[in-house]
């Protein structure tokens, strides 16, 4: 006997149905994402300090061990797929410029994405969520101040400060992890590799890879904070907020991916 | 050191408790379904909408690699296929579907764990592994390959669409199999197997240990999704390294 | 059922929940467990029905200790046990007669006997008439009433009560009271509560304080009396 399970309503409900109720669904998240991107930009001359701080270290420091291997393993699994095709062509001395290329501008700011929206998107839905719930937001403003300034601005900028800063890290181990693969694994010297790295790869390349973690880290942190707010309910409530932001930055991710790798490849050529 | 243990540990050992659980109390098929078609239902269109994208930036970027020193883009589709199928296919959805299932499946466990539903069904008879964690470890066996292999097919045909409309080259050369062998869908169905298992594995370590109130709720679920994708990769780094080393 | 706890120390992490609490519970004894939110009550009633791991002592069923028994063997005993939980703890996608079938389910009674017990116990604590409702549609009292609806419905011959008076209005507690006594008569009875409910006078008190076992015998006010001021 089915104990806690709910079946899914998309698949219960006809498909047409199923369109029209995403339609209205994805309007609505849109428009709750504005409002939350909107009432951040007005909320940024009163930022508090302090909350601030505190983000940083939460979404930033604390997912420092996290986001490091995430990189390394992205940097590993690049050199392991590009190697696949190396030996097809023979192509060994382009390995660093492939492996390069394919961190800075799909795997290291997707795979950091995808992991950060878990990281610190779950974890900052949950956060709001349980305010909400509480009807510690409520509360804020029963008192005459201003949730936005006070709890949402400050996180909402510390998740994207903490996002680029993690990036420009990440690349950096990620490559140092490529290069060490590629020798022990390919038997490709250092200096070959880093070679044709610095040689083919320039600062746009690794300016595309920024502008992508930027603004997955923008879509995370609007999603996530637009999700945690609109929870009702209770415990239940809480897991839900968490889930869904989860799912829905990874939506906004895919996205965003295809439409900045079009206009990044349309712009640098 | 510790926590890298316990990251692998944790599972491992629920795994074991798990089917001797099951072994005892036996199997509810039923249940199985359910999970199955609840895992099925919802990450299925998160899964084929973002591996379409993903294959359309794949021949983007194909193609930019393309102009540097090949020329035609269409040289590089055979290998970008064979890329596609033993690596990016499963991992990538994979990596999806533990973002949906595994946030999923963490919260509605800790949520029981939290209003106490895990001790009143113990109080029931029933068997929170074997009614709980192993229709969700059996939908994963099943539902996470399935949905691999969905995911792979968006992304082939998003990826030959693009490639025929947007550069203008033949299509096909995306989805042919010239170098695709029996290893490659050898370690491609590995992978996707092993995250079936391991999704619902790490989700419920997260899950069952929930225990407090609605804060306790929103923990286990960012532990339990982190765990999922972090070892959907790292999976998906051992199985290829093993092949590497192997020369397969 | 003969309960009895020796020396029983439960920890959650470093946090010692339960201290050597020694009890004997012979069948027929109906207690309160005092004491105020974090004293341990919960833990105590869960460690006597065998829900939590106990870290030191020992929970003894008619002389068996529950840490060495099987889990099939454990399952077995348990269902001697009802349990009244603090949150309702219903499954939401069950109605509230599901709810109650479920533990009779799971022991393989026979449907139509099932069937009759649910009945008898919806009608004994007022919910046949919301019995096909889903427990999210239930009033606060509603839920509290179908979990002890669920806890009776297995015939227990020792029924624990973890706060069933919490967030009540006093009509309703004073019916949940009357159902507790009337069912339990003759069984062991042990009813949780922050402070000793009126509807309930029970004629043995075992008062927690900070997980250690203070007082074991006849009613004594002067201990929740003493709880804002003077610790020992």
């Amino acid at each position: 006997m089915s104990v806690d399970s709910r079946l899914p309503h998309a698949l219960v409900e006809g498909p047409v149905r199923g369109v029209g109720a995403f339609t209205l669904e994805l309007a609505r998240s849109l428009g709750a994402i504005a409002l939350v991107a909107a009432r951040t930009v007005l909320g940024l001359p009163r930022l508090e300090r302090r909350e601030l701080v505190r983000a940083l270290v939460q979404f930033g420091y604390d997912s420092v061990p996290l986001a490091m291997a995430t990189a390394a393993l992205a940097g590993v699994i690049v050199v392991l797929q590009s190697g696949l095709y190396i030996q097809r062509f023979g192509a060994r001395a382009f390995l660093g410029w492939a492996a390069g290329y394919g961190v800075l501008w799909e795997f290291g700011p997707l795979l950091l994405g995808l992991i950060m929206s878990a990281r610190i998107g779950a974890r900052n839905a949950a956060e709001l969520a349980l305010l909400q719930v509480g009807g510690q937001i409520e509360g804020l403003r029963g008192i005459g101040l201003d949730p936005f300034a006070i709890l949402v601005a400050p996180r909402v900028v510390a998740m994207e400060l903490s996002m680029l800063a993690l990036s420009t890290f990440t690349f950096l181990v990620a490559i140092v992890f490529e290069a060490v693969a590629a020798y022990f694994m390919l038997d490709l010297p250092l200096r070959v590799f880093f070679g044709t790295f610095a040689q083919m790869l320039g600062a746009l390349d690794l300016v595309g890879g920024v502008v992508k973690v930027g603004t997955f880290g923008l879509a995370i942190s609007l999603v996530s904070t637009a999700v945690g707010l609109s929870a009702r309910g209770g415990a239940r409530a809480v897991g839900q907020a968490a889930a869904s932001a989860v799912v829905r930055g990874c939506a906004a991710i895919f996205v965003l991916d295809l439409l900045l790798t079009l206009a990044l490849a349309g712009w640098m050529s | 050191m510790k926590r890298a243990l316990a990251f692998f540990g944790a599972p491992v050992v629920l795994l074991a408790r798990t089917t001797r659980a099951t072994a005892r109390e036996g199997l509810g098929w039923r249940e199985c379904l359910v999970q199955l078609h609840e895992l099925g239902g919802r990450s299925v269109w998160l899964v084929l909408s973002g591996m379409a994208f993903f294959g359309a930036v794949l021949v983007t970027i194909a193609n930019s690699q393309a102009r540097r020193f090949v020329g035609n883009v269409a040289v590089l589709g055979p290998a970008y296929f064979e890329l596609l199928i033993r690596e990016l296919g499963p991992v990538v959805s994979a990596v999806l579907t533990a973002s949906r299932a595994g946030a999923g499946h963490a919260a509605e466990l800790s949520t029981m764990g939290v209003n106490e539903q895990l001790e009143a069904l113990e109080m029931s008879a029933g068997d929170p592994l074997a009614d709980l964690v192993a229709p969700r470890v059996v939908a994963g066996l099943v539902g996470v390959p399935l949905l691999c292999v969905l995911g792979t097919v968006a992304a082939t045909l998003s990826a030959a669409t693009v490639a025929q409309l947007g550069f203008g080259v033949d299509g096909r050369a995306f989805m042919d199999p010239r170098y695709v062998d029996v290893w490659d869908l050898l370690a491609a169905a590995i992978k996707a197997v092993a995250c079936g298992v391991y999704i619902p594995l790490a989700a419920a370590v997260a899950g069952l240990r929930a225990r407090g109130g609605a804060e306790a709720v929103g923990e286990a679920t960012t532990d339990g999704v982190v765990a999922a994708s972090l070892g959907c990769l790292l999976i998906d780094f051992a199985v290829s390294l093993a092949f590497q080393l192997l020369r397969l | 059922m003969d309960l009895r706890a020796t020396s029983l120390t439960v920890r959650y992490g470093t946090r010692t929940v339960l201290a050597r609490v020694d009890c004997a519970l012979p069948p027929g004894t109906q207690a309160l467990v005092l004491g105020r939110s974090g004293a341990g009550k919960t833990t105590l009633l869960k460690a006597l029905a065998g829900l939590v791991p106990v870290q030191g002592g020992q929970v003894l069923w008619n002389g068996e200790d529950v840490s060495r028994l099987s889990a099939t063997e454990r399952r077995e005993r348990q269902a001697a046990f009802g349990m009244v939980f603090q949150t309702d703890a219903l499954f939401d996608s069950l109605s509230v007669r599901q709810n109650v079938l479920l533990p009779l389910r799971r022991r393989h009674v026979p449907d139509a006997e099932a069937e009759a017990r649910a009945d008898e116990v919806l009608r004994a604590v007022g919910l046949l008439d919301a019995a096909d409702t889903l427990p999210e549609r239930l009033s606060g009292g509603m839920k509290k009433r179908a979990g002890l609806a669920r806890a009776l419905a297995a015939r227990p011959s020792v029924l624990l009560a973890d706060d069933p008076f919490a967030g009540l209005d006093p009509g309703t507690a004073r019916q949940v009271a009357r159902v507790l006594s009337e069912v339990s008569r003759g069984s062991t009875l042990l009813v949780a509560a922050p402070e000793a409910p009126v509807d309930l006078p029970l004629s043995r008190w075992l008062f927690l304080r900070d997980g250690r076992l203070v007082h074991d015998g006849p009613p004594a006010p002067e201990l929740e009396r003493a709880k804002d001021g003077a610790r020992p």
